[in-house]
């Protein structure tokens, strides 16, 4: 397995940050393979964007090693910057332009002669359904397409690995699909993506490999199969109406729901909870847990470790 | 990137931040003629039009500072609010091809104001190959010296509207207390020693004497070159050294 970015004990601390304040990053170590989406996915604040800014070149490591298809990010960022693109957090198209130059140009300012800047332009608008609002000024677009615009841009790069920062924030359910088909169309070309997003299950639909980010640390790292295997409780029981809670809880972690009860639970636990509730005639349904309920398990256990700390301080 | 791809990015940009907003929206071309031919008309009509001459020449050299302030605003709000800069940075695009290609393309919002003073200054008879030379030469030195300042001001600079606070500021201690509208002896002894420490003075007494409003001897004309020059690197250096590319 070939590796596309490769971070060794990254940290980083902001300058202007008071002093005692928690590092952005601690000493984050992780690789992201040639060839995928790497998705980095965890709560506000918790250093996914600073570890993007730093492996797209735009920011400065405070410590640590980070290297981007074998180059150095302090050393050879020159090396790098050919080989990137990235959509930033928060970044918005120049509103004088209309959709076709917003991409167009871009290309261009890569070095892109004419025809290949023009073939790639409308290869990428007819990807993002973009085609019929390619004449549009970005002032008349909506929030939605104007993020759309910008996913086109960088995807209709010829860069080898580009950074995606919350990409698909504020766009509809049928334009994020969109974007993960254009995504997945990327990825055939063996580019590497590297994916920031609150969205759960943009990150579980896309990515081959996945890292969760605590405070500046790697949490859990793997695919989503092997974020599953790692967490405690594999499988989730939803169980219709009432059912003794008591009989439960011995097998998980038990939740109260809407009209029901959800047990998290190992697998043979799981197959004794659901023959239990077939004898009593409860309707049910049973799965793998999903990546939200991984993300809540372990970032309510770190939440939950920090709260003792935090109350002897005080 | 090779040489071609660099050119490519710098026409680029002069297209992108310079020729298409004024197709959007073609007021942007009298933005930088209000402020200069404002000062020409005060001064012609205060002066009865014995001014109209110091008018036209400083009216160039404020259009070429108007440059500046202008790409201070631009590249404060397209780092901030649009993180345009960091789409960049993130790209084969290098500093100094971004640098140029910005400043090159305020250029463009210029030459209506250029044109128009260019248009008088034919009329008033001042054209010859020494005045040509002179006023090419010191428009260059002020827009490069006004785009580096610009740079190490917009690394500071966290919102565009702190960028409206110093426009008019810089104006101010750039063309209005220094002689560019009004030959230095028209100031008082000390506000003529003061007016030295602004680089427009020597630009404006080089202009001012190859028109013939101002005659300087070569040797004081020698001088206004070197400290406009040796102003003009040090602004260079200074936003090589401060301006960021990258963030700490």
């Amino acid at each position: 397995m070939s590796i596309a970015i490769r971070a060794d004990r990254l940290r980083k601390v902001y300058p202007k940050s008071p002093p005692g304040s928690p590092a952005a990053l601690e000493d984050l170590t992780l690789e992201v393979p040639t060839g995928g989406v790497y998705g980095l996915i965890g709560r506000n604040g918790a250093g996914k964007t600073t570890f993007v800014r730093i492996a797209s070149t735009q920011l400065e490591p405070t410590g640590g090693q980070l290297s981007v298809l074998g180059y150095d990010v302090r050393r050879d960022d020159r090396e790098i910057r050919t080989r990137i693109a990235c959509v930033p957090q928060e970044s918005r198209p120049l509103y004088f332009l209309n959709v076709e130059e917003v991409v167009y140009l871009y290309l261009k300012l890569r070095g892109l002669d004419r025809t290949e800047a023009r073939r790639r332009t409308k290869e990428a608008l007819d990807e993002l359904s973009l085609t019929e609002y390619r004449r549009r000024s970005v002032q008349r677009l909506s929030g939605g397409l104007r993020r759309r615009t910008l996913c086109a841009m960088v995807l209709a790069s010829d860069a080898e690995v580009l950074f995606l920062d919350e990409p698909t924030t504020g766009l509809d359910p049928i334009a994020r699909r969109q974007v993960w088909e254009a995504i997945r169309r990327t990825i055939r070309e063996h580019r590497t993506i590297v994916l920031t997003t609150h969205y759960l299950d943009e990150a579980e639909a896309l990515s081959t490999r996945l890292a969760l980010v605590e405070r500046g640390r790697l949490v859990l790292e793997g695919t989503p199969a092997d974020l599953r295997a790692r967490v405690r409780y594999p499988y989730r029981v939803t169980l219709e109406g009432s059912f003794p809670r008591s009989e439960l809880e011995p097998f998980g972690r038990v939740s109260e729901i809407e009209g029901g009860v959800m047990v998290f639970t190992r697998e043979p636990e799981a197959r004794e909870i659901a023959r239990r509730a077939l004898a009593r005639g409860t309707r049910l349904s049973m799965g793998p847990v999903s990546l939200e309920d991984i993300f809540l398990e372990v970032v309510g256990r770190s939440l939950s470790d920090e709260a003792p700390a935090e109350e002897a301080e005080a | 990137m090779s040489e071609r791809n660099r050119l490519r990015s710098l026409f680029t940009l002069v297209l992108l931040n310079g020729v298409i907003p004024i197709r959007t929206q073609p007021l942007y071309l009298l933005n930088l003629l209000a402020s200069p031919l404002s000062f020409l008309f005060f001064i012609t009509i205060v002066s009865h039009g014995t001014y109209l001459a110091f008018g036209v020449t400083g009216g160039m050299i404020l259009t070429m500072l108007s440059v500046g302030t202008s790409l201070q605003s631009d590249l404060t709000h397209y780092r901030h609010d649009l993180k345009f800069q960091d789409v960049v940075v993130a790209s084969p695009v290098e500093a100094p091809v971004y640098v140029a290609g910005m400043a090159l393309s305020e250029l463009v919002y210029s030459l209506p104001a250029l044109a128009v003073f260019l248009l008088i200054f034919t009329l008033e008879g001042f054209v010859s190959l020494e005045s040509v030379a002179v006023l090419t030469g010191v428009l260059v030195l002020v827009w490069g010296f006004a785009s580096a300042l610009a740079f190490t001001l917009a690394t500071y600079f966290q919102d565009v509207r702190e960028t409206f606070l110093f426009s008019p500021l810089i104006s101010l201690l750039l063309t209005v207390l220094p002689p560019v509208y009004y030959p230095l002896r028209a100031l008082p002894a000390w506000a003529q020693l003061a007016a030295h420490f602004s680089p427009t003075t020597y630009a404006a007494e080089l202009v001012q004497g190859a028109v013939g409003l101002a005659p300087i001897s070569s040797g004081a004309a020698a001088i206004d070159w070197l400290v406009l020059v040796a102003f003009t690197a040090g602004l260079f250096l200074l936003a090589g050294l401060k301006a960021r590319w990258k963030e700490p």
